[in-house]
């Protein structure tokens, strides 16, 4: 028999069993509803470690002939402690094949097996004494158990909740699925260790495993935002032309296409953070994700998620004054502070011309006598922080989301810049975005500087 | 310790940057492979190539692309071969009336390597633009143009190939030294031939008036890796001044035809020079430009989009929370046909909470201003006997109180189809009603799952009311 703990999620049916094993197990797969009888069988979700099971939680049907069973179960007269758990697995052996107890067969079986109990409640809703049966079976199997109260609605009866659920359970702990984060799923984990002293080993592995793998996803994720980064502000079409100059509409087509690539772009970068943080599955709000609406080429957009044409010069300036200020340092002040000044006009300048000017079309002559059209990279000052904007802030909202929500994805936060253009962010930001443009002279240390930057904030807003 | 550095060829650097574009694994296939292998690092991943080249059904690119290098070496090291032979039998072409000039020899032969070879360890630490500079330099560069026009290049597209611009210098500086030993080789040929073949009389002239006491110290410092082992092909001071040339005079000097036998002497200074800096010092080189292009293209590996992630799968435990166990869907109707009243009766025969305690049975029937006939509190704590005994005694119409937020479970079914099936019974209405702080109002979702659940029972008797 296998060693590895293992938790049965129980409950009356609707009260989030499956929320909370899709939130644990990081699935977003697992089919939520609210029509009692959504978990139709129970189903094991173990977590493996190159293979090796470290520990098994299992989903299962809510109770829904409790008081049957606990009739049958005290049929038996004055069944001892000791012998109750054989008296319920006598039951599940003898109504296996049963489909009047098929819902209960499924979700004993595997606490019979070893299985510690996780009942689930939801405390926003008022306790009912007919909870106490469903209870009273659990206590029969005489396995380790404890509660989580999940607060489903917005009202909160958990004190109430909690005074009776502590006579059956050794402990109570509140676990919202639909919110819950990483470390609220360690510390629940962190409980689960305490039900038995041979899982304590265990779970403690689990948890250093979970944290290691939620680094490796923050990881991931930057190296993936900051290559995409890198795609696109470095992106140069090329097309051939049929003359010495290009027509409009090789113009007009050539730009089409640039437009197209840099959509592409965004869509494989989005759908390889979800797949990162295995959401992939997610159904994103259309509405803020139809790029043609939002219009990453329009002025507009710089006001959701890029910067103003006013935070756009100030940034500017800054970056162009700290240049100068370099030159006046390493001239030990004899350029009077002209340098600071210079660079900070220069900047300035640059970012009011830059805010509307978008790409580069140029025509250059190529051997054999062909020619071709070349668009980008970008020179609109504000598209990296469009960009960006928009890229962490679905980062951050896929990292952030549970796998217990079925609903769509909302990115409309107009707030979000904010965060990102704090003081000395803006500043690094600005400079590299610079650097960003020229992929093929990009030296590691920009790159590793950017993405040390890029964690910062992403860390941050998470 | 373990081995784990692998020397990636061009082939299968290119192989690899093939693959990847093609395939790359999960991390679960990655990190089993790493788990079943005893190598690591690079070593590692020279494996796993291995194993899923199979993978890439296209042609590969390093066949086309080795396939040109090796067509273009080839050619191009033929060539070069040739033109260094015919360069040396050109230089060596003694018509019996005026003596090869040894200055001129050396200069080609001596002078020209080590002058490209300054170019190439320039080239080494001064990043590209030595390169640049340096390509410009030499007949390759221009060369490489051409074979542009051949058949063969057009079939490779090489701004698709991995090569980064520090990979390319490497792999021409390479090449270079392999050309340019080959052109040596042709000279030191020539000069074996032409010896073997030709008595040449050798000699030196320089517009410069170079004293023969300093041009022995320079032959002498030439010759010092080999004075040692070969000093006969030290050019002796009598053999300098013997055989100093002046471009006057239609014919040769007296003293130069006195000492005829002593001039061909220099083929052995001559030799030994050649054989020494244009081919051995160049040897040198070639393995130095191997050695760079080796670590140069461990850099590259490690650069490929791909390789980063794959070496991070490799050593990363893979971890999976997903179930084995398919799930069983349950299909979610989103309608329902059973529609619920608003009023409730004017009086019931009895009143039921179903699973409610007594206390707020009696609330509930004063706040709703219920008229019934006996009220009775069913399912929660209550024994089978108990509601069954209930049950028994119902008559006429019947409400029945349920809890809206809770779902409609098997057991309160049963207990509903029992009602529903005594015959005393004219109807059964179920009214869920929604907390106390809702004021007993249930939402719409809560009432939608009861409406749902309610009309798989298809009785006539039975209505819903939602208050």
């Amino acid at each position: 028999m296998s060693n590895y703990p293992k938790f049965a999620v129980v409950g009356h049916p609707n009260k989030g069993k499956s929320s909370i094993v899709a939130s644990l197990s990081l699935d977003s797969s697992i089919q939520i509803g609210n029509t009692p009888g959504t978990t139709q069988v129970k189903r094991g979700f173990p977590l493996k470690v190159d293979g090796e099971i470290i520990y098994e939680l299992f989903d299962t049907p809510g109770f829904q002939r409790a008081r049957r069973v606990f009739a049958c179960l005290q049929e038996h007269d004055d069944v001892p402690a000791d012998k109750r758990a054989d008296v319920v697995s006598e039951f599940v052996f003898k109504h296996k094949e049963n489909e009047q107890f098929r819902d209960e067969v499924e979700l004993l079986e595997p606490i019979l097996n070893g299985a510690g109990i996780i009942y689930v409640v939801d405390a926003s809703k008022p306790y009912g004494a007919e909870y106490e049966i469903e209870m009273e079976i659990l206590r029969w199997c005489g396995q380790p158990s404890m509660a989580i109260l999940n607060l489903i609605g917005e009202e909160d009866y958990r004190e109430d909740w909690t005074r009776a659920l502590g006579q059956y359970f050794r402990m109570v702990r509140t676990y919202n699925p639909m919110t819950a984060r990483h470390n609220e799923h360690i510390e629940l984990l962190e409980s689960m260790a305490q039900l038995k002293e041979e899982w304590t080993k265990p779970i403690k592995k689990a948890i250093i495993v979970l944290d290691e793998l939620y680094d490796k996803k923050v990881d991931e994720s930057i190296d993936t935002l900051v290559n995409y980064m890198v795609e696109v502000l470095s992106l140069v079409h090329k097309q051939k032309i049929k003359k010495e100059e290009a027509s409009p509409e090789e113009k007009e087509e050539a730009k089409l296409d640039y437009r197209k690539k840099i959509l592409q772009l965004e869509k494989k970068e989005r759908k390889s953070i979800e797949k990162i943080w295995n959401h992939s599955e997610i159904e994103k709000n259309e509405a803020t994700l139809a790029l043609e609406r939002v219009g990453l080429f329009s002025k507009e957009s710089a006001s959701i998620f890029g910067l103003t044409q006013k935070e756009l010069i100030v940034s500017s300036v800054a970056t162009g004054a700290t240049a100068g200020a370099t030159i006046d340092l390493l001239a030990v002040g004899h350029t009077m502070l002209l340098g600071a000044l210079v660079g900070g006009v220069v900047g300035g300048v640059g970012a009011m011309f830059g805010f509307d000017n978008l790409y580069e079309v140029k025509v250059l002559g190529k051997s054999l006598g062909r020619r071709e059209l070349t668009i980008g990279p970008m020179q609109n000052l504000n598209f990296p922080y469009v960009l960006l904007g928009r890229s962490l802030y679905h980062a951050c909202m896929v990292a952030k989301r549970s796998h217990a929500v079925r609903g769509n994805l909302d990115l409309e936060d107009s707030t979000f810049t904010q965060e990102l253009m704090e003081g000395e962010n803006r500043k690094g930001l600005e400079k590299l975005h610079l650097k960003l443009r020229k992929a093929d002279e990009l030296e590691e240390e920009v790159l590793e500087a950017y993405k040390k930057l890029i964690k910062k904030i992403f860390l941050k807003l998470l | 310790m373990k081995n784990n550095t692998a020397n990636f060829s061009l082939k299968s650097y290119l192989d690899l940057a093939q693959l990847l574009t093609k395939y790359r694994g999960t991390h679960e296939e990655n990190r089993a492979f790493a788990l079943s292998q005893k190598e690591q690092g690079l070593k590692l991943l020279s494996l796993w190539k291995d194993k899923n080249l199979h993978r890439v059904l296209d042609e590969l690119d390093s066949f086309k692309y080795l396939h040109y290098l090796t067509l273009f070496t080839s050619l191009f090291g033929f060539t070069l071969l040739l033109l260094g032979f015919f360069t040396g039998v050109a230089l060596l072409s003694y018509s019996g009336s005026q003596p090869v000039n040894v200055i001129y020899l050396l200069l080609v032969m001596v002078g020209f390597p080590l002058f490209s070879m300054f170019l190439s360890l320039l080239s080494l630490f001064t990043g590209n633009i030595g390169a640049k500079i340096f390509s410009h330099f030499s007949p390759l560069y221009y060369l490489e143009k051409v074979i542009n026009f051949f058949p063969f290049a057009k079939q490779i597209d090489f701004s698709a190939l991995p090569f980064s611009s520090t990979l390319s210098k490497w792999i021409f500086l390479k090449r270079l030294q392999l050309f340019s030993f080959l052109f040596a080789l042709g000279l030191f040929l020539a000069l074996v031939f032409t010896v073997v073949s030709k008595d040449i009389a050798f000699a030196w002239s320089s517009t410069l008036a170079i004293d023969p006491v300093a041009f022995q110290h320079v032959l002498s410092f030439l010759a010092s890796p080999w004075q040692n082992f070969f000093p006969s092909s030290v050019p002796s001071l009598e053999l300098i001044e013997v055989s100093h040339y002046f471009r006057l005079g239609d014919k040769l000097d007296a003293n130069m035809v006195q000492n005829a036998d002593k001039l061909g002497a220099w083929w052995k200074f001559l030799a030994m020079a050649t054989l020494t800096y244009a081919l051995l010092l160049r040897l040198v080189f070639w393995f130095m430009m191997k050695l760079g292009f080796n670590q140069q293209l461990k850099k590259e590996v490690l650069r490929l989009e791909g390789v980063k992630k794959l070496l991070k799968e490799f050593y990363t435990p893979f971890v999976s929370t997903a179930s084995l166990k398919p799930e069983q869907h349950l299909e979610v109707k989103n309608e329902s046909t059973f529609l619920a009243t608003e009023i409730f009766s004017d009086k019931y025969a009895s009143l039921l909470a179903w699973n409610y305690d007594e206390k707020t049975l009696l609330l509930l029937q004063d706040t709703n201003k219920i008229t019934a006939t006996k009220s009775y509190v069913v399912g929660g704590k209550n024994s089978f006997a108990q509601d069954k005994a209930i049950v028994d005694g119902l008559q006429g119409k019947v409400l029945i109180y349920v809890k809206a937020w809770e779902p409609p479970t098997m057991d309160f079914m049963d207990f509903l189809e029992e009602v529903l099936a005594k015959g005393s019974v004219n109807s059964v209405e179920v009214c869920p009603l929604g907390t106390a702080n809702e004021n007993y109002s249930s939402n719409a979702s809560d009432m939608k799952m009861w409406l749902q659940k309610l009309e798989t029972i298809h009785s006539e008797k039975l209505e819903v009311i939602d208050v």
